[in-house]
């Protein structure tokens, strides 16, 4: 192995090197080709391997163990989480809706002012529009208690994690398949050990949602510079004291960092908790779906689009740093701060300034007269302490004023003529413009001809060899193709571990099936390369383009992927064509992020001395910028990557083939051995992918000095 | 610190949403828990069955949505959730064979029997299931000639896509546990025809709608009663009469009977059935509940009917189930024990 490494390295310093090392891939290639032709059926593995290894048949065995012996605990736990989960839903239920609408209103109004106030009546607005208000409380109930759930247990293991190096290693492959093991395989399982509804659905919620907080708050607490902690110890700090009074809190921004992302996953999830019989939006969903109500759906869809915006920028609000203006500026409440330059939004903004003041003035006011009248009667007591009471509710106007307008809206409910159901005049019904549109476009000859064309072009150019290609090449060819790029990119060790996880794909008698998978893969993520790349560098150009950018990435990250399954198969047709569209839709975000993001690195230096030595904007930018940027892009790429596997899982639904049908065909037959075994090779893949393209973006790096 | 107060006290407030809880007043009489199913037809059924239980015989039903399938089967067999399920078609249930153990009856005959585990019991309901392959009925009119499926092979061509080739397509069962065996039967009738597996009836069901909406010839597996069949003209491919093959089963290799019988032929009719957990149901006041699902009989036009009502019309589904309920009285007073 050493005499190999340092042929490679001998190799690479060579002026040969150019040349033979491109030699060498196209003859391996051309090779495979031959072999993929010459092969008469798809590629097997050895069926003596196969029989003995009976993987399902384990799978099966140690479930039905668990189920006959530990039911009782895992019941017991379920018990719990759902006494939690009814208390805070009727509670939800129960309450009014104006009291309810307050109740998230006003922390909005606290932490993020009226720009995000305004969000937040314009999200529970459209719930009660769109009638469903009910629904959405039931989601709300079971998302927060899942993100609160996983935000607890997730700092616990993160600070854990970076405590011990040892436990890091360990919990890291564990995190990984979390992340890309699909959620189907574990959600029926999860139903027998903590029945149905809410419990279950918190849990299988949480394991896919926690690692992002694990991570997170692990990277935040390390992050910490070391001279920050030698100080602290030097002032005779304890290990403990370091760790709560100084590491974590400075890891506060990275934790909340994990907070927003592990909401955003636990509401990716909000669909497939109908399975096992979660209610809320995503039963509605998923009925209206199976009534191909599309405009339906749609609305469901925007009230999850609309909950998780609305909690992502609460989370973002309350994390972000104050900022400081000059004195001279005025503020802006609702408009962006770096439009002050333009003499109309200053305009615009005058009255809100003035409102805001108002506002404030009327509460302080308010909580004054309060916080007299308290003052006065618990002076008869003690005058120290109704002089503090006095001080402590002046100071905290916002907070009490926010109580005061709770415990009105309260009393208005109780005592008064009641407040009872969103108001019926105020529904907006966006189901029949949604839904003519989809059948004006499922008729439309122009757009058929030209999904006609495109389906036809992918499926029989594109689809068909590649999947031809990789299922009947010999799977040892595969194998060691990926053993040498494994070891050539990350190193001996990780070459070893990538020939065991093939092999147990192989085992396991799904070869095929990966082979189709990977190749879908590979299809998704070559468009999204072609079509993302391109509105990266558009995005990072314009600024205005990158603002409406923005907003359709995170629409296209948070609506659930039921919504636009159906419109997509009507205009592709059922199948892999669809199922490829869905992959796109699904996983084309990060490479556009990061390629905006690489290319506005790139620091302004570079591109002036570029222009100053006469480069063109186009030279500028494939001289320059992209080779700067290319770590970035290849990260994008991994993610990509990552999301498109995630997706396999999912496409079976519309036609999709490979892995993830497979999975499918296990959970029907209530074989979990087969289903899990499918999971798992879905997850084994991605990994492989993700470390060889981790490693390259490291070794980029290292040559770039960044 | 970046944290201000006044953030400190808007998170604080947001707790006050966890602190305040209401617990629920328990409610009276006996109590199960139905599924919701997730298709209209089976919504009807149950919502029957829920108002007869409740307003006829003092039950009290919790309903929770669960999408069907083996999942709500293991759920029930558990029984500590969920004890009833309503309108399995024995054609498509996945664990039916493995799960129940008794004969299924109708009308006092046996019409299949079982050898599972007995985790489950069931009782036929009264709705009878069909089907068939469909060709839409725009496409019969167009071609007068097309008779029945024999004529399939004269018109392949119209029904062919990119994926299938110089095939025709046949959108077909939509799950592989359904046992359709689609290509099997094609191919023993010599219907030169590509069976496509969409994943899910919703997948097939929108593909369908969507080559309705652009008025192109499709074969379509379907069946009846269902809300598409009153949306949509489609016309049946009269499949040969069914006749049943003991020698194909998986445990026998799928040894076929040649052209003369399964899968070379139609369906069986499904005799749909409510199945419960048997446990529960054996508690002594549950014995009423049990009488009632022993005797239940809804026939497929009062369900057609509502299904009508509901998917066309846009009502709800408990008002217009209500609604039958007041005006067949004579109907469902001779389910009750």
């Amino acid at each position: 192995m050493a005499f190999l490494n340092s042929t490679i390295n001998k190799l690479s310093e060579s002026s040969y090197y150019r040349f033979l090392l491109p030699l060498l891939i196209l003859s391996a290639f051309a090779l495979s080709i031959y072999l993929s032709i010459q092969s008469e059926e798809k590629s097997v593995f050895p069926e003596l391997a196969t029989d003995a290894f009976t993987f399902t048949a384990w799978i099966n065995a140690g479930e039905d163990y668990l189920k006959d012996h530990y039911k009782w605990i895992t019941r017991l736990i379920a018990s719990f989480v759902k006494l939690g989960y009814y208390g805070f839903e009727d509670f939800l239920l129960d309450s009014s809706w104006l009291f309810i609408a307050a109740l998230m209103i006003i922390p909005a109004f606290m932490v993020g002012g009226l720009k995000l106030a305004l969000l937040f009546t314009f999200g529970i607005y459209f719930w009660g529009a769109v009638d469903m208000w009910d629904p959405a409380m039931e989601s709300v109930a079971l998302m927060g208690l899942s993100v609160l759930l996983s935000v607890i247990v997730g700092v616990f293991f993160g600070v854990i994690c970076s405590q011990s190096d040892r436990f890091e290693s360990f919990l890291k492959p564990f995190l990984d398949t979390m992340q890309v093991m699909p959620a189907f395989v574990y959600l029926i399982p999860a139903m027998f050990f903590f029945g149905i509804g809410a419990a279950p659905a918190i849990l299988a919620t949480m394991i896919y949602s926690m690692p992002p907080i694990i991570r997170l708050t692990n990277l935040g607490i390390r992050q910490v510079p070391k001279e920050t902690i030698e100080t602290a110890t030097s002032f005779g700090s304890s290990k403990t004291q370091t760790l709560f009074k100084i590491q974590i809190p400075l890891a506060l921004p990275s934790i909340m960092m994990g907070v927003n992302q592990t909401i955003m996953m636990a509401l990716a999830l909000i669909v497939l908790a109908t399975f096992i019989g979660a209610q809320g939006l995503g039963a509605e969903i998923w009925i209206a779906i199976r009534k191909l109500d599309v405009g339906y759906a749609m609305e469901g869809g925007l009230c999850v689009l609309f909950m998780a915006i609305m909690f992502d920028r609460f989370g973002k609000a309350l994390s972000a740093e104050e900022k400081t203006l000059p004195s001279e500026s005025q503020k802006f409440y609702l408009l962006p701060q770096d439009w002050e330059i333009y003499p109309l939004a200053k305009i615009i903004e005058k009255p809100l300034g003035i409102v805001h003041s108002i506002i404030t003035i009327i509460f302080k006011i308010v909580i004054g007269i309060f916080s007299y009248l308290s003052f006065q009667i618990v002076s008869l007591i003690k005058v120290d302490y109704g002089e503090s009471i006095q001080r402590f509710l002046n100071n905290h106007f916002y907070f009490f004023s926010g109580i005061l307008i709770l415990c009105l809206i309260s009393i208005y409910d109780f005592v008064g003529p009641g407040i009872g159901q969103f108001p019926e005049s105020w529904t907006i019904s966006i189901r029949e413009p949604i839904e003519s549109g989809v059948r004006w476009l499922t008729v439309n000859p122009t757009f058929i001809a030209f999904t006609k064309g495109l389906r036809y072009y992918v499926t029989i150019y594109l689809m068909r060899p590649l999947d031809t290609y990789l299922t009947f090449m010999p799977w040892w060819y595969v194998m060691s193709a990926f053993v040498i790029i494994s070891w050539v990119s990350v190193g001996v060790r990780f070459a070893a571990v990538t020939a065991l996880l093939l092999l147990f794909i192989a085992a396991c008698n799904i070869w095929t099936q990966a082979m189709i998978t990977l190749s879908s893969v590979m299809i998704a993520v070559f468009f999204c390369f072609i079509i993302g790349v391109p509105i990266g560098i558009l995005a990072s150009y314009s600024k205005r383009f990158q603002n409406v950018n923005e907003v359709i990435l995170d629409a296209m990250q948070t609506l659930p992927y039921f919504c636009y399954l159906i419109p997509v198969l009507m205009f592709f047709g059922g199948g892999v064509v669809s199922a490829l569209i869905a992959t796109i839709i699904y996983s084309i975000p990060p490479i556009i992020r990061l390629t905006v993001l690489g290319l506005s690195q790139v620091s302004v230096t570079y591109s002036e001395v570029s222009k100053s030595f006469g480069g063109t904007t186009l030279q500028t930018l494939s001289k320059i910028k992209f080779p700067l940027a290319v770590p970035s892009l290849v990260m994008g790429f991994n993610q990509t990557v990552m999301m498109a596997f995630a997706m396999q899982i999912v496409t079976p639904l519309i036609g999709g083939k490979g892995l993830g049908k497979e999975v499918f065909a296990g959970l029907a037959r209530s074989d979990t051995g087969r289903a899990l075994a499918a999971g798992i090779g879905i997850c084994l893949l991605a990994i492989i992918i993700d470390r060889i393209s981790l490693a390259y973006t490291k070794k980029q790096r290292d040559a770039l000095g960044l | 610190m970046k944290f201000s107060t006044k953030t400190i006290s808007a998170l604080i407030l947001s707790s006050f949403l966890v602190l305040v809880g209401c617990s629920q007043e328990p409610k009276e009489g006996a109590k199960m828990t139905r599924a919701v199913a997730d298709w209209t037809g089976g919504m009807v059924t149950g919502e029957v069955a829920e108002q007869i239980l409740e307003q006829e015989l003092g039950y009290t039903v919790d309903s929770v949505v669960f999408p069907s399938g083996t999942g709500l089967w293991e759920a029930i067999a558990d029984g500590s959730d969920i004890q009833v399920g309503f309108e399995s078609w024995p054609s498509y249930a996945e664990a039916d064979d493995v799960m129940i153990n008794m004969p299924l009856k109708y009308d006092g005959k046996v019409v299949k029997e079982y050898s599972g585990d007995g985790s489950i019991e069931a009782y036929t309901n009264g709705i009878i299931g069909s089907s068939d392959y469909f060709v839409p009925k725009y496409f019969v009119d167009a071609n007068p000639d097309f008779k029945d499926w024999r004529d399939l092979n004269k018109y392949k061509d119209q029904f062919a896509t990119p994926e299938t080739g110089s095939k025709g397509r046949l959108i077909g069962c939509a799950v592989a546990g359904w046992n359709c065996h689609d290509q099997k039967r094609l191919d023993l009738l010599g219907i030169d025809f590509e069976a496509v597996e969409l994943g899910t009836e919703v997948a097939a069901l929108a593909e369908a709608q969507a080559a309705y909406a652009r008025k192109e010839p499709f074969l379509l597996y379907f069946w009846t009663p269902h809300w598409f069949q009153g949306a949509y003209e489609m016309v049946g491919v009269k499949l040969p009469a069914n006749v049943d093959c003991p020698s194909y089963t998986e445990a026998n290799n799928w040894k076929d009977c040649g052209t003369d019988a399964w899968p070379a032929t139609g369906w069986a009719k499904d005799y749909t059935m409510n199945y419960m957990n048997p446990d529960f149901f054996a508690k002594p006041e549950m014995a009423k509940a049990k009488g009632f699902f022993q005797k239940m009989k809804l026939s497929n036009d009062d369900q057609a009917a509502m299904i009508n009502e509901i998917d066309k019309n846009g009502r709800d589904i408990v008002a217009v189930v209500q609604e039958w309920k007041d005006n067949n009285k004579d109907k469902w007073s001779k389910w009750l024990p």
